[in-house]
């Protein structure tokens, strides 16, 4: 009898699985860049950080996101082009710099100096934005064959760039301002030239799947208010325009 | 009639755990057209992947043979006070989740950690994470092969005359060679799906650091899904491979070693 009643359980388990039953919360996938600030704006949602391309990914692959917040237009409007969210709209930007640990063991000044032999250097992976903010701002400087010689390891997101450098393995890596910013006592900040900034901005989308598309909106809305926009501001975001 | 109903439920209980178990690695292999997967082996990121995940591999067995047996036929056949205590140090990685392994080799080994070394984002950073996390799995099949050898076989070699090194050779390594090629094929199996430890202490990088199942995060991540699939299939065509090779050393019939040993031994030890 037990028998039954546990197999009875499982075949119940087996086929309210197979349709993805939808999530009591909301859930947003969100840039790793954005751990820190997004829970500060809203509280209530499952929060899944990682590198955009990541969940972008995951998205794409069925996963169960009402809303996806990604560190470039790119990511959600190529989603959007295969109708899995909304048309993206801008809700942050950023910029990027070179972070080195307090220490500063190459002793940094400035971008150039990260081409120097035996410098550590450390990006995020190809298709991780930051990635491909990084490559676009070496090549803007003409610096992208020498200090890409430098890379020591390509992180799969921005946080694993930061955690290596505040650990002091590594001599310098591209980060965000934003994440600098979040632990600006553990490590030291060099500044792209203006020249050079590739334009970061942040899109938001809510996603098709998710099956929770009126809280969706209103979470963006939030995110988009005021005291939204305050809320990423005070965190080293620029506000969108 | 109750019993064949919960026949049927049991029956009913296998086939869902089985399909739930085989689902997963059957749709890897449909997802392309064999060919198709043919094709994204012969990309540098995989053939990178593929030939650092080899040789690290291979050094960071190598090591954990050459350490992890004397070790374990110490800890078999010795009785010392911190004996317990020396094995569920032995065994403590096996437990501890792959974060936290990373952690650990990053706070011992990193450049500002207790040894100071310069060893992460090098080979020998993978070497380390692998040997790390993988050797419990040899030293535990490896004492407990060594334990099942006959003591009296051990003084009766060492009684006609031959020394320690002799005995453990032609007598000890011998007789646990089955149990002791099981623990290594499981410490392979465990190291060559090493993730955690290695992306935190060794880091991703193509054709030096970067395995397979780090370039197969990577390549999910920058949307070729396609490369990952080849790659995974090519982990689980392994996995099979070394899942038989371990049920078939397990299944060996210990006694016939034990009477080779007494059909051939005299002549060679004597």
């Amino acid at each position: 009898m037990k028998l039954a009643v546990a197999a009875a359980a499982l075949a119940l388990l087996v086929v309210s699985s197979a349709s993805p039953a939808p999530q009591a919360r909301l859930t947003v996938f969100a840039a790793a860049s954005l751990t820190d600030v997004l829970p500060k704006i809203d509280r209530s949602p499952r929060y899944s950080f990682a590198g955009s391309n990541q969940l972008a990914a995951q998205i794409q692959q069925g996963a169960p996101a009402d809303v996806f917040a990604a560190a470039n237009m790119t990511l959600p409007r190529q989603l959007a082009s295969k109708h899995l969210c909304s048309k993206p709209v801008v809700f942050a930007r950023n910029k990027l710099v070179v972070i080195v640990p307090p220490t500063n063991p190459a002793r940094l000044r400035r971008v150039a100096d990260l081409a120097r032999n035996g410098v550590k250097v450390l990006v995020a992976q190809p298709g991780v934005p930051v990635g491909t903010y990084t490559a676009q701002v070496l090549r803007a400087l003409h610096l992208y064959e020498r200090v890409m010689a430098n890379v020591v390891s390509k992180e799969t997101d921005v946080r694993g760039v930061v955690a290596k450098i505040v650990l002091g393995e590594a001599d310098a890596g591209f980060v965000y301002a934003t994440d600098a910013k979040a632990v600006r006592d553990d490590l030291k900040v060099i500044a792209i030239p203006a020249s050079a900034e590739p334009g970061i901005n942040y899109g938001i989308c809510v996603v098709a799947a998710g099956g929770h598309a009126g809280d969706a909106r209103v979470f963006v809305k939030k995110v988009l208010s005021r005291a939204g926009q305050r809320k990423l501001r005070s965190y080293g975001f620029v506000p969108r325009r | 009639m109750k019993r064949s109903v919960t026949a049927v439920l049991v029956g009913a209980a296998a086939f869902v755990a089985l399909a739930f178990l085989v689902l997963p690695v059957v749709a890897i292999f449909l997802h392309t057209t064999p060919s198709h997967l043919i094709d994204q082996l012969s990309s540098s990121v995989v053939t990178d992947a593929l030939v650092v995940t080899l040789e690290t591999s291979l050094i960071a067995q190598a090591l954990i043979v050459l350490l992890g047996t004397p070790t374990a036929y110490l800890l078999a056949t010795r009785r010392f006070r911190a004996r317990s205590l020396a094995i569920t140090l032995v065994e403590l990685p096996l437990v501890l989740p792959p974060a936290v392994a990373g952690i650990g080799l990053l706070t011992a080994f990193g450049r500002s950690g207790l040894l100071g070394t310069s060893i992460p984002f090098t080979k020998a950073a993978v070497v380390l994470a692998v040997a790390f996390v993988s050797s419990p799995l040899y030293v535990r099949q490896a004492i407990a092969a060594f334990e099942a050898v006959d003591p009296d076989l051990v003084s009766a070699s060492r009684t006609l005359g031959a020394g320690t090194a002799r005995t453990f050779f032609r007598i000890v390594l011998p007789l646990a060679r089955t149990g002791l090629a099981a623990g290594l094929a499981l410490s392979l199996a465990r190291g060559i799906g090493e993730f955690g430890a290695t992306i935190m202490f060794a880091g991703s990088l193509q054709g030096v650091t970067q395995t397979i199942p780090l370039a197969i995060y990577a390549e999910f991540g920058a949307g070729h899904f396609d490369a990952a699939v080849a790659m995974s299939a090519v982990l689980v065509l392994f996995s099979i491979v070394l899942l038989l090779t371990l049920r078939f050393l397990l299944s060996w019939p210990r006694s016939s070693s034990t009477r080779s040993w007494f059909r051939f031994g005299p002549s060679t030890s004597g």
